[in-house]
């Protein structure tokens, strides 16, 4: 692994990430742009003009006209590089990918979420297809999905919040008690990643973690109908708790 | 109006000379030993937290057997979530506040405008006062049976309600907050009331040193924003002694449910102005020390005060970008995120002023001007990274990440302490008669600097690399694991940064003692406080004096006394 390997963000597993690190990448060139010129006049005038080689002084508090000038080209040159540009890729990327959820009736996979004090529960539709009835799949700390296909989650929190992180998505949305937040991504790489808390939620913030499995769509169907199986045959539909869970409808 | 609150004579005993003092000059030392006392504190809080993230399991050398006996040294991890809540409250409100609202605000106020005092001596000292009283809980609260606060500097509920934090702990939090909130909002009403009163006649708001304008701002937005803070912890205090339910929801709300984001709302309405309200009276005394150091008049001080006003203005408009991923309606995330934006413009043109000012100026570097020009360099960073964060999608990925605490540690922290280290070498001479040492006063520039862009620029990279924040032991995850060296080295660039300051707290008490006698103005500079000895007379001035020029009347051509600036009760040379 190369150093800069080492401090390089984690892969992209979705078709949206590379937009962010891009934004992030046109933010940079444009912070250093102007970062260089803070520094040009910072170190350069501090060179030329120290008292060692500049006796006399300039004695004005710049003028009006130019003072406007100089006002007006550093305003717009900021607000067209900077305010402009980075606003209107934000909302482009955000109107047309990350708040473009799937429609009703779009073939996806759904998943519910449910964070708590520290752990990460999932639940799936079983077999009838219908979320919170018996024959759910619920796992936790495992995350199971298909490549190549939309996955929505609906998330929410039994106790404080938290926040689902998907670094390898470049995406985090909040849990928050008493609410259902929203998240999509669609992911392209199969393979094993990590799922984090971002929001600290306690003393064992840190362990947190989950695990996400992209499978090809094959292994996920095995592993979805495999798991509806032992679901009708295993869950304990007498615990109450076991039914956090709600209808998807078609928000 | 009247400016005689008649002279009485000088207090002669030590606890009506040194504890139950009207003078704001006092009372500004004592913020200062208050707010560095604390400064300690927050530091060795903040070694222990980077000693945890690049050794984990490790036990804190020397100190840790004593700290953590039961572990061996080793931080566990409750102890860990208290460092830095606390670290941070530490930090805002108890070290930054008081060193650059209450230290400086109040010895410069009155000084700087040419009045006797301010406007409400007793309000002053209570407010001092309710300061310490403020503090003893915050430090009380440790010594609880489940120990301090542990959900953050934000204390987000549900986590900070009982569902989160049983212990009494987060509740003597809230309430050291709230009294805190009181004691600086009586000092805020103060300086607004000061500054709007008590200018000696002659002096125009334009004619205010810009140190004058960033302290009267911030006091502004510290009357308007601070009792909202109020508000939000009695809330969430209520909730947690008589089982109210603002802001539970969940599982935990029994009865009735609140909702806790709205919390987030209340704490990011103050939160975000509180910010500027740390940076603006650094900003005001760099775009004065510039000018001073650079001897040469303020390039655009009018447009520096604008611009610095409407910086203000704009806080208070933008701290819904501490929540896009609460998933608010996309229309105030775009609203948020323009807004914020817009910041930038204003800023850029503080910038180039401040730039404007060096340019073809006469610049002696002595420790103000370097601390000074530390600032201007490291809020450019802080500033710039501020793009990242105001900017919906990108923040997506940054939010709760190190690359937050980077951002907001470069501009909180490194341009606040930087501004605050200039202005106590400068008003030091003016504040006890005595000048630091110069030599020593560069060592602990360079040193500082150098350790404290290793460890907020480290920061930014481990947060772009997805280390995210307020993680006992990051490396459980597999993908952080490659961070490791990483965050050795911010460790060891925050040890260098705490070594740094050694040679300050030598300078500063030696000098106290042994320090060169200051003459009433070495560093030449025209403004009222350098018109009177160093240290001034009780009650200042003499005379009041009538102010006929600005306060950055530097190389003038047409001056033939001598000297190449002018004080500002001198009629200016045309």
């Amino acid at each position: 692994m190369s150093w800069l390997e080492t401090i390089s963000p984690p892969d992209i597993i979705s078709t949206n990430g590379h937009l962010i690190d891009s934004l992030f990448l046109y933010t940079s060139i444009m912070a250093c742009l102007f970062f260089f010129c803070v520094c040009f006049g910072l170190f350069g005038f501090s060179w030329r003009y120290s008292e060692k080689r500049n006796k006399v002084v300039d004695y004005t508090y710049g003028n009006r006209k130019n003072q406007l000038k100089a006002t007006l080209v550093i305003g717009l040159l900021v607000f067209v590089l900077i305010d402009l540009t980075i606003t209107w890729r934000s909302n482009n990327d955000m109107i047309q990918e990350f708040w473009n959820f799937p429609q009703p009736g779009e073939d996806i996979t759904k998943v519910e979420v449910l964070a708590q004090q520290w752990m990460w529960n999932f639940r799936y539709a079983g077999a009838d297809g219908e979320f919170n009835t018996g024959d759910d799949v619920l796992t936790n700390h495992d995350l199971h999905i298909p490549v190549g296909k939309k996955v929505e989650f609906r998330i929410t929190s039994k106790d404080v919040i938290h926040s689902l992180f998907f670094p390898n998505a470049r995406i985090k949305v909040d849990a928050m008690p008493g609410r259902i937040s929203r998240m999509w991504f669609e992911p392209t790489k199969t393979g094993i990643y990590d799922i984090a808390c971002a929001e600290m939620c306690g003393t064992n913030h840190y362990k947190m973690q989950a695990k996400l499995y992209v499978h090809t769509q094959e292994e996920f169907d095995e592993w979805l109908s495999e798991a509806q199986h032992l679901a009708k045959i295993g869950n304990d539909t007498e615990n109450l708790d076991n039914f956090w869970g709600w209808k998807w409808g078609d928000k | 109006m009247t400016y005689a609150h008649g002279k009485h004579a000088a207090p002669t005993t030590f606890l009506s000379k040194y504890v139950f003092s009207y003078d704001h000059k006092v009372i500004g030392k004592q913020f200062l030993w208050y707010g560095i006392f604390f400064l300690g504190v927050g530091g060795m809080m903040a070694l222990l937290i980077r000693w945890t993230l690049a050794f984990p399991g490790e036990a804190f050398p020397v100190l840790g057997p004593l700290l953590f006996p039961h572990t061996n040294g080793i931080v566990p991890p409750d102890t860990y979530s208290m460092l830095f809540t606390l670290h941070g409250t530490i930090m805002i409100f108890f070290a930054i506040t008081p060193i650059l609202i209450g230290a400086f605000g109040n010895f410069c106020i009155p000084l700087m405008i040419g009045a006797r005092d301010m406007a409400f001596p007793l309000f002053n000292m209570l407010s001092f006062h309710i300061a310490v009283l403020s503090g003893a809980i915050l430090l009380g609260s440790l010594f609880t049976p489940l120990g301090g606060a542990a959900g953050g500097w934000t204390s987000y509920p549900t986590l900070s309600t009982l569902v989160g934090s049983p212990g009494a702990g987060q509740t003597l939090w809230c309430l050291s907050i709230f009294v805190l909130g009181v004691s600086s909002t009586m000092g805020a009403v103060n300086y607004i009331t000061t500054v709007i009163c008590f200018r000696a006649p002659g002096m125009g708001y334009f004619d205010m040193p810009l140190t004058i304008w960033g302290l009267w701002l911030t006091a502004i937005l510290n009357a308007i924003f601070l009792p909202v803070l109020g508000a939000g912890v009695i809330l969430l205090t209520f909730d947690r002694v008589f089982g109210t339910t603002f802001f539970l929801a969940g599982a935990a709300a029994t009865s009735g449910s609140g909702d806790p984001i709205l919390f987030q709302h209340v704490f990011w309405i103050f939160g975000h102005p509180e910010v500027y309200i740390l940076i603006l009276p650094a900003w005001g005394m760099v775009s004065d020390f510039l000018s001073f150091f650079a001897r040469k008049p303020a390039f655009g001080a009018k447009a520096t005060a604008l611009s610095m006003t409407t910086i203000t203005i704009l806080s208070t408009l933008v701290y819904g970008h501490h929540m896009f991923t609460t998933q608010m309606s996309p229309l105030l995330t775009q609203t948020f995120m323009t807004l914020t934006m817009t910041i930038s413009i204003p800023s850029a043109i503080l910038f180039a002023n401040w730039l404007g000012t060096l340019y073809k100026g006469s610049i002696r570097f002595h420790s103000p001007m370097l601390f000074s020009m530390g600032v201007v360099f490291v809020f450019g960073l802080g500033g710039l990274t501020g793009l990242y964060l105001g900017t919906v999608s990108t923040d997506l990925y940054l939010h709760d990440t190190y690359f937050v605490v980077g951002h907001f540690h470069y501009t909180m922290a490194a341009s606040v302490l930087l501004g605050g280290y200039a202005g106590t070498y400068y008003w030091f001479p003016k504040m006890f008669g005595r000048m630091m040492d110069e030599t020593l006063a560069k060592i602990h520039f360079w040193i500082t600097m150098i350790g404290l862009n290793g460890v907020f620029m480290g920061m930014m990279v481990v947060g772009f690399a997805g280390m995210h924040r307020r993680l006992y032991n990051p490396f459980v995850y597999e993908y952080l694991e490659r961070l490791i060296p990483m965050n050795k080295f911010i460790t060891y660039s925050a040890l260098l940064m705490g070594v740094g300051q050694l040679p300050f707290v030598w300078n500063f008490v030696y000098s106290l003692y042994k320090g060169k006698k200051a003459t009433a103005n070495p560093w030449e500079v025209g403004t009222l406080e350098w018109t009177i000895p160093s240290p001034p007379i009780h009650y200042n001035f003499e005379e009041i004096p009538t102010v006929k020029c600005g306060p950055h009347e530097f190389g003038n051509p047409k001056l033939t006394n001598g000297r190449d600036f002018q004080y500002q009760t001198e009629e200016l040379v045309k």
